[in-house]
């Protein structure tokens, strides 16, 4: 029973996690209709930052330190966005693709050319985890909750209670449309770059708390964030922040049952079970 | 005949002298070639070692050739964008191996190889081929990973990350190709098997069927032709020669384990594609080719020795830049694909 209870708080963690990066990605996708294949590295690239800046020439405080990395994790977003993507907004939809999977290999590396492939953690000491109801949650893993509280708040109140989200949902709504109607769809992309670097690099920086750092953290990480949008339906937010902790729930549940190994492996599986069942959600109707 | 003598005229007296100067230049720049590879009696051994890469680059060029024609089929043709193909490679390479180590005849292994990757190819395109675009894309990546955790995970079959040593070389016909230049016969004869496979199946009604469902596939659609199940066949095709490929590959290297079959493969394989020229029929062979002397190029880069580590991922970078710069101003690649009317 204790083991059953504690699979479903991980599941509830590793799901906060999940949610952040897959609204992100749905975001990215709602106003540009191109899946980001290089959303994985902007998660491993947050927490990379993060890194760089607890480390040696700049030696912060672990919670000072988190401002400039996430900050460094937008600029990157934005970065990706004007060397790669904009140039690309007219081409087809493959050539996009294959452009960004190839960032994403660059961007990989680029961690492993500096830091190699091996673990990195950022030191910090080993807490005992508070026991409640035979439960254990250590104080890295209840800011897990919290952050993501806030951030989804923060997502709720950019998009419905400022100008510029009800811009940017009306671009993902319909872009020549927004156009006509006098919204700056620039400004509106340019946003979305920011909500969702911001979201990945805090994810990534949560996630690297709570477990490591590696430059594959990021390759990883975007198939569950994919199979959480799949489950919540192409670019509709609230629908990723429901399927992220889904997959969190089921990988954290199925080890009771299948071997550690595969974890894995189950959010592949949901996302197969989905497409065989409900096709439909991802023919870009939205549910929203 | 003798005495019959026409001056040449000076027009094409200098251009005589521009091609001979040509080629002065042109064996200036093989003679590091020739002085690698013509044989001078003392220093045999070091000359047979570069033969020996040489071979070695032939070898690996004939195989990605083969691997890279198989994606070609599906992202150039058909608009597939399989971001999982390694699995098919990895596929096609384990049946092999496990099969030969267990003593089997190399018929059969190949056989099996070829068989058991064309039916993974069918079951997972019944989900995948679900999906447009990005999402077959993200579908088959995830395919990719869990195949590796297979190969990974199932200890009992696949001796997990130790990998499989000792696969032997195959034997076919009577005869036993052990030696660099034996198996380099054979790999290149299955690459020009599988260019004229390919040529049968892209210049053909099917081709063009399938060129069709890229292009427009409603369009295609109301002339009839099924989509999903030109897709299906395709998959398939191209699954069993990426299998191809995977057992070429076991035998050559003699050892596989789940880190030769990662995503870096498919980036690897996906570039030499995009490079060539998706949708031509020369384009992977031409791709692999110039991306494999890439790769071997930089490993003559007489960098310190404790610059070694950093070779790997920065080789990786280059490879990543490139793909991302071909997209940007080069889309078509080095072969532009010609638009039939």
């Amino acid at each position: 029973m204790d083991i059953l209870l504690q699979s479903v708080v991980n599941g509830i963690l590793a799901g906060c996690i999940y949610a952040l990066f897959a609204m992100g990605l749905t975001l990215i996708y709602g106003v540009l209709n191109f899946v980001n294949f290089a959303h994985g590295e902007l998660i491993m690239w947050g927490a990379y930052f993060l890194y760089i800046f607890i480390s040696e020439p700049f030696s912060l405080p672990l919670v000072v330190a988190v401002f400039p990395a996430i900050l460094c994790t937008v600029f990157l977003g934005i970065a990706m966005d004007f060397a790669v993507f904009r140039p690309l907004r007219k081409a087809d939809r493959l050539t996009l693709l294959i452009a960004a999977m190839g960032l994403s290999f660059l961007l990989r590396n680029a961690a492993q050319f500096f830091w190699g492939a091996e673990v990195q953690t950022y030191g910090l000491e080993i807490t005992r985890g508070y026991r409640y109801l035979g439960v254990s949650l250590t104080a890295n893993q209840i800011l897990i909750i919290v952050v993501t509280v806030i951030c989804v708040i923060g997502v709720y109140l950019l998009f419905f209670r400022t100008s510029i989200g009800k811009s940017m949902r009306a671009v993902s709504d319909n872009l020549d449309l927004a156009r006509v109607v006098g919204i700056n769809a620039r400004r509106s992309i340019r946003a979305a770059w920011i909500v969702s670097a911001a979201l990945a690099g805090t994810g990534g920086i949560l996630l690297a708390l709570d477990t490591n750092l590696n430059p594959e953290m990021g390759v990883i990480n975007l198939v569950k964030a994919f199979a959480a949008t799949l489950i919540g339906g192409v670019g509709n937010l609230w629908g990723a922040l429901l399927g992220g902790l889904l997959i969190g729930l089921a990988e954290n549940l199925s080890v009771l049952v299948i071997s550690p190994g595969y974890k894995d492996a189950v959010a592949f599986a949901i996302m197969v079970v989905i497409l065989l069942t409900r096709p439909y959600i991802v023919t870009g109707k939205r549910m929203d | 005949m003798t005495g019959y003598c026409v001056a040449p005229r000076p027009s094409s007296l200098r251009r005589t002298q521009g091609y001979a100067s040509l080629l002065g230049a042109g064996a200036l720049c093989l003679r590091p070639f020739c002085e690698a590879f013509a044989p001078p009696a003392s220093c045999r051994a070091l000359t047979g070692e570069r033969m020996d890469l040489l071979l070695h680059l032939c070898v690996v060029i004939a195989i990605y050739s083969i691997f890279a024609m198989s994606l070609n089929l599906e992202v150039g043709y058909t608009g597939l964008f399989n971001f999982g193909h390694v699995a098919f490679l990895g596929i096609g390479a384990y049946a092999s191996a496990l099969l030969s180590l267990a003593g089997f005849p190399f018929f059969l292994c190949l056989a099996a190889g070829l068989a058991a990757a064309g039916l993974a190819g069918f079951l997972l395109s019944i989900p995948a081929l679900r999906l447009q675009g990005d999402y077959f894309g993200i579908a088959t990546l995830g395919f990719g990973e869990i195949l590796r955790l297979v190969f990974q995970n199932e200890v009992w079959l696949t001796k997990g990350p130790m990998g499989l040593p000792g696969i032997p070389k195959p034997e076919m016909l009577g005869v036993r190709f052990e030696s660099l230049p034996e198996y380099l016969g054979l790999a290149v004869v299955a690459a020009l098997l599988t260019y004229l496979a390919m040529g049968l199946v892209t210049e053909s009604p099917f081709g063009r069927a399938l060129r069709a469902v890229r292009d427009d596939e409603t369009a295609a659609e109301i002339l009839g032709k099924n989509a999903f199940a030109f897709k299906t066949r395709s998959f398939v095709i191209g699954s069993v020669f990426a299998g191809l490929a995977g057992v070429l590959w076991a035998h050559y290297t003699s050892f596989i384990s789940p880190s030769d079959f990662t995503l870096n493969e498919t980036i690897v394989v996906l570039l030499i594609v995009v490079l060539g020229g998706k949708g031509t029929r020369p384009g992977p062979v031409v791709g692999a080719i110039a991306l494999i002397f890439l790769q071997e190029s930089l490993r003559f880069l007489r960098l310190p020795p404790e610059w070694t580590r950093y070779l790997g991922p920065m080789q990786q970078m280059v490879f990543g830049a490139l793909l991302v710069a071909l997209m940007v101003f080069r889309p078509e690649g080095i072969m532009r694909e010609k638009r039939r009317k």
